[in-house]
C-alpha cells in the first residue's frame, strides 16, 4: 500500500524530453501517499484534451479515494454495489449531484474546472472521496515516488496537492535542460481529517 | 397552719417535684439527642438527596446535550438544508435555520463558516458577517466532530450545540441554541427534587440567569451565592433570610472558563418537615408520661404523707393519753402495715395503761409486771383459790412508845419494807397495810400451784426476819419486836373493788376473815404463825405443829389450825420428839382422856414454846372435868371475839 500516486503532468514535446523524479513527504519524513504533484511549464498554454476517468464506489466506498484528473475531464461514477448510492458535491469546482442511481449512470460529469471537489454519499454518511482538477497534462506514476517524464526542456513551476494538506505547498520553478533528470521533494504538512462516520 | 401540718405537705411535694425535675431531666436529656440526631440525620439525608440530585442534575444536563446533539447532527445531515447551506445565499440559508430550529423547538441555530465568520443566525441577523463569539466551540467540534457548552448571551444562558455541517467534510459549522430559563430549572427541579437556579459569577458580582425560586427569595441566594459556591460544593447549610437551608452548588459542565454554576437548594425545614410528626408523637408522649408522673407521684406521695400524717396526729393524741385513737389502715402496703402495727400499738399501750393504773394500786411490781406480760388478766370479779396472809407487829405500841412519831413511822416503814420485801420475793402481792400490819395475797391475781408453800416459807422468813432485828433495835433500847402472822388459804372473789375513780383489787370472802383470825389467835397461842388446815395441807416439807381447833362463830364446822415451826428436816430431834409427845397428848384430849393428857402435857410444860399450849390446854381439861361435854364434844374452840 506504499504505492505513491503520482499525477504528473508536463507540457510535454516527444523530443528532448527530460524527467523529474519527486518525492513527497510529511512533516516528519515518512513517505506521503495520494499525493499529486504536477509540473506547469510557464510559458507554453497547457494543451487540452478529453480524456475520461472513473470513480468506482464499490463497498460503500469511493475508489480510488483520490482521483486527480486534468480539468475537462468526463468522469463516470459506476456503482458495483448492489445498493443504490447518491453521489454528491457541494465543493466550488464542480457541484453536482447524481440521485439514487445503480450501475452506471448514462451521462458522465464533466469536471471543467480545477480545484479540489470532495464526494460525498447522501446515503452513507462515511463515503468520502476527492477528484482534484489540474489544468496540465498529466501522467501517472505508478511505484513510491513519482516520476514525470518526457517533459520538454523549459522553465516549470512545479505544484503538489494532498486532501489531508493542511497549507497548499509552496509551488516550486523548476528549469529544465534537455535529457536531464530532475529530483525535488515537497514536504506537505498533513491535519487529520474530521472525525467521520463509520461506515454502515 | 401548725408546723406539724406543713412538714407532710412539703414531704409530698419533695416527692412531686423529685419525679417531675427527674423525669423532665431524662426527656430534655433525651429530647435534646433525638432532636440533635434527627437533626443529624435529616441534614445528612438531605445533604446525601441533594449529592443525588446533583448527580441526576448532572446526568439530565449531559443526557439532554446528548440529545440535542444528536438532534442537531441529524437536521445537519439533511440533504435538503446541505444543499441550501452550499448555496450560501444567506436568506435561504436564514430560513432554513428558522425552520430546522422549530423542528427541534431550538431558541435559535446560526451558519457559522469554516472560517469562523458568521453567515447567518436566527437570533441576531446582525451578527452576519461578524466573527463567531464562542470559537473555542467550534475548536472542540472539529475535534471531537461535535460540542455542546453553555453560554452566557446577554443575560441569558443557552446550551450550544455545534456540529459541522458535513458534505461529507465540513462545509460549515451549525451553532444550536437553547435558552435554560426558569422553565428549564422547573423541569430540572422535578427530576432533581430541589430548588435550581442557575448562576453566574463574574467578577465576584453573582448573578441569576434562570431559578425555580420566588422572586422574593432570590435576594437572599444572589448575596450568598460567591459563598456557596466557595463551600458547597458537596453540600452544605447555610442560612438565607433567616431560614437554614442545605445547599450545593455545582459548576456547570461545557462552561469553559465561564464561571456557571447550578446551586441546588432545599428547606432544611422540608428536610424536618418528615420528622416534625414524630417530633409531636415524643412530645405528646413526654407531655402524657410527664402527666401521669406527676399524678402517680402525687399519689404516691399521698399514700405515704397522708398515712405519716394520720400516724403523726395519732402519735400525738397517744402523748395525750388518748390511746382510743386508731389509725385505720386498709392498705397492705409497708405504710399500711405500719398503720396496723400502730395501732396494734396503741391498743397494748391502752391495755397496758389500763391494766398499770388498775395494777399499779394495788399489786408489787413484780406481779404488775407479770400481769403486764401476760396480758390477758381478767379483772373482773372471780372467784379463785387465794392464800390471805395478815401480819401484824404486836407489841408494836410498846415499841413506840419513846419515840418521836417521826421516828415511830421510821421505825413502822422498816418493818414493812422488809416485810413487804420478803413477800414480794416469795412471789406474794402486798394487798394492803393497815396500820402496822400488812395484807398479802398469794394466788390472786396470778395463780401458782405453790402458793401455800410460798405463803408459808413467806412466813417463816417473816418471822425470822423480825427476829433477827431485835438485836439491832435493842441496841437501841427498844424492846425485842414480835411478829403475828395468819395464813389462811381457801376460794374468794377477787376483783376491783372501789368506785370507778378508785377502784382496789383485793379478795373477799370468810377465807379472808379466817385468815385476820388467826392472826388474831397468835396472840392466844403466843406463837408467830397460825395457819388453816386448807394452807398446811396445800404445803408439803413444813413441818408444823397443829395448835388446836377452832370454831369461828356462826360455823359449824371446826378448822384444825397449825403453827409452822420451819422446812422439814430443820428441826432437832429433841423438837421432833417434843413436837410427836404434843400431838400424842393432843390426840388423847381429843379421846377425852383427860387424866393422861393432862400428865403427858406436864411432862412438856417446861419446854420452850409449849408454857402457853400446855397452860391453854390444862384449862379446857379443867373445864371440861367440871362440865363434861356432850357426846357432839369435837374439841373445838369456839372463836368469839374477832
Amino acid at each position: 500500500m506504499r504505492a505513491l500516486l503520482i499525477a504528473a503532468l508536463a507540457a510535454a514535446l516527444p523530443a528532448l524530453a527530460a524527467s523529474i523524479q519527486v518525492t513527497a513527504k510529511d512533516a516528519r519524513g515518512a513517505p506521503v501517499e495520494n499525493a499529486a504533484v504536477w509540473a506547469v511549464a510557464r510559458l507554453a498554454p497547457p494543451p487540452r484534451w478529453r480524456r475520461e476517468a472513473a470513480v468506482e464506489q464499490k463497498d460503500k466506498q469511493f475508489r480510488p479515494m483520490v482521483t486527480v484528473i486534468q480539468t475537462h475531464t468526463m468522469v463516470r461514477f459506476p456503482n458495483r454495489d448492489d445498493v443504490r448510492h447518491h453521489v454528491y458535491s457541494f465543493s466550488a469546482p464542480k457541484p453536482f449531484e447524481i440521485k439514487l442511481y445503480a450501475g452506471t449512470p448514462v451521462a458522465p460529469i464533466l469536471f471543467d474546472n480545477p480545484g479540489e471537489v470532495v464526494l460525498g454519499c447522501n446515503i452513507h454518511d462515511s463515503m468520502l472521496g476527492w477528484i482534484y482538477g489540474v489544468d496540465t497534462p498529466l501522467k501517472t506514476g505508478a511505484d513510491g515516488t513519482a516520476r514525470i517524464d518526457e517533459l520538454p526542456a523549459g522553465d516549470y513551476e512545479l505544484q503538489a496537492w494532498q486532501y489531508a494538506q493542511s497549507a497548499k505547498p509552496a509551488p516550486r520553478p523548476v528549469k529544465l535542460r534537455a535529457g536531464e533528470s530532475f529530483a525535488a521533494e515537497f514536504t506537505v504538512a498533513l491535519k487529520a481529517l474530521p472525525p467521520r462516520p463509520a461506515s454502515r | 397552719m401548725t408546723p406539724r401540718r406543713i412538714r407532710p405537705t412539703r414531704l409530698q411535694d419533695r416527692i412531686v417535684v423529685f419525679f417531675v425535675v427527674l423525669l423532665m431531666a431524662v426527656q430534655l436529656v433525651s429530647f435534646y439527642f433525638i432532636r440533635y440526631a434527627i437533626e443529624h440525620t435529616a441534614q445528612n439525608t438531605m445533604r446525601e438527596e441533594l449529592r443525588v440530585g446533583a448527580r441526576v442534575f448532572r446526568r439530565i444536563l449531559e443526557q439532554n446535550s446528548r440529545q440535542l446533539v444528536g438532534a442537531t447532527s441529524v437536521l445537519t445531515y439533511d440533504f435538503g438544508f446541505r444543499e441550501a447551506i452550499a448555496t450560501r445565499d444567506r436568506p435561504t440559508i436564514l430560513s432554513a435555520l428558522r425552520n430546522h430550529a422549530a423542528r427541534i423547538t431550538a431558541s435559535g441555530m446560526s451558519v457559522i463558516g469554516l472560517d469562523d465568520i458568521v453567515v447567518a443566525d436566527t437570533i441576531d441577523e446582525s451578527n452576519a458577517g461578524k466573527p463567531y463569539p464562542f470559537p473555542d466551540l467550534i475548536e472542540r467540534a472539529a475535534t471531537l466532530g461535535r460540542t455542546a457548552g453553555v453560554r452566557v448571551i446577554e443575560g441569558r444562558s443557552y446550551q450550544i450545540i455545534v456540529v459541522p455541517v458535513l458534505a461529507p467534510l465540513p462545509i460549515a459549522w451549525v451553532s444550536m441554541s437553547f435558552v435554560i430559563d426558569d422553565a428549564t430549572a422547573r423541569d430540572l427541579q422535578r427530576l432533581a427534587t430541589s430548588e435550581v437556579t442557575f448562576v453566574q459569577s463574574i467578577g465576584g458580582e453573582p448573578r441569576i440567569l434562570a431559578t425555580t425560586l420566588p422572586p422574593s427569595r432570590r435576594g437572599a441566594l444572589v448575596s450568598a451565592a460567591n459563598r456557596i459556591i466557595a463551600t458547597a460544593r458537596d453540600g452544605a447549610t447555610v442560612r438565607l433570610a433567616g431560614e437554614d437551608y442545605e445547599v450545593l452548588a455545582t459548576p456547570l459542565e461545557g462552561t469553559g472558563s465561564l464561571p456557571l454554576y447550578a446551586i441546588l437548594q432545599r428547606s432544611s425545614a422540608d428536610g424536618l418537615a418528615a420528622y416534625l410528626l414524630l417530633e409531636a408523637i415524643m412530645l405528646i408522649i413526654a407531655g402524657l408520661s410527664l402527666a401521669v408522673t406527676l399524678a402517680g407521684a402525687m399519689r404516691i406521695a399521698r399514700r405515704i404523707t397522708r398515712p405519716v400524717a394520720r400516724l403523726g396526729a395519732a402519735a400525738t393524741e397517744i402523748e395525750k393519753g388518748n390511746y382510743a385513737v386508731r389509725v385505720g389502715s386498709e392498705t397492705s402496703d409497708e405504710i399500711g402495715e405500719l398503720g396496723r402495727a400502730f395501732d396494734r400499738m396503741a391498743a397494748g399501750l391502752a391495755e397496758r395503761d389500763n391494766m398499770r393504773d388498775i395494777l399499779g394500786k394495788v399489786a408489787s411490781n413484780e406481779v404488775v409486771t407479770r400481769l403486764l406480760e401476760g396480758g390477758d388478766i381478767e379483772l373482773g370479779g372471780e372467784e379463785r383459790d387465794v392464800t390471805v396472809m395478815f401480819t401484824d407487829i404486836r407489841n408494836f405500841t410498846a415499841l413506840v412508845e419513846k419515840l418521836t412519831p417521826d421516828q415511830s413511822l421510821q421505825l413502822l416503814n422498816q418493818f414493812l419494807t422488809v416485810i413487804s420485801e420478803v413477800i414480794e420475793s416469795a412471789g406474794g402481792v402486798v394487798d394492803k397495810y393497815l396500820g402496822d400490819g400488812v395484807m398479802a395475797l398469794f394466788g390472786a391475781p396470778v395463780t401458782r400451784p405453790d402458793d401455800a408453800q410460798r405463803a408459808l416459807n413467806c412466813a417463816l422468813e417473816i418471822r425470822d426476819r423480825v427476829a433477827a432485828l431485835g438485836p439491832v433495835l435493842a441496841a437501841r433500847g427498844l424492846p425485842h419486836p414480835q411478829v403475828g402472822i395468819g395464813i389462811n388459804t381457801s376460794r374468794v372473789i377477787a376483783g376491783n373493788i372501789g368506785s370507778p375513780s378508785r377502784l382496789n383489787y383485793t379478795v373477799l370472802g370468810d377465807g379472808v376473815n379466817l385468815a385476820s383470825r388467826l392472826e388474831g389467835l397468835t396472840k392466844r397461842y403466843q406463837v408467830p404463825i397460825v395457819t388453816g388446815f386448807t394452807t398446811r395441807e396445800g404445803a408439803g416439807g413444813i413441818a408444823c405443829r397443829e395448835l388446836d381447833k377452832v370454831r369461828v362463830k356462826g360455823k359449824t364446822v371446826a378448822e384444825r389450825i397449825f403453827e409452822p415451826l420451819g422446812p422439814e428436816g430443820t428441826l432437832t430431834r429433841g423438837e421432833e420428839a417434843h413436837l410427836a409427845q404434843w400431838h400424842e397428848a393432843l390426840e388423847m384430849f381429843r379421846q377425852r382422856r383427860w387424866d393422861a393428857t393432862a400428865a403427858s402435857l406436864k411432862a412438856l410444860s417446861t419446854l420452850p414454846g409449849y408454857e402457853r399450849l400446855v397452860a391453854i390446854y390444862l384449862g379446857y381439861i379443867r373445864d371440861l372435868v367440871a362440865n363434861p361435854p356432850g357426846d357432839d364434844w369435837d374439841a373445838a374452840f369456839t372463836l368469839y371475839e374477832k
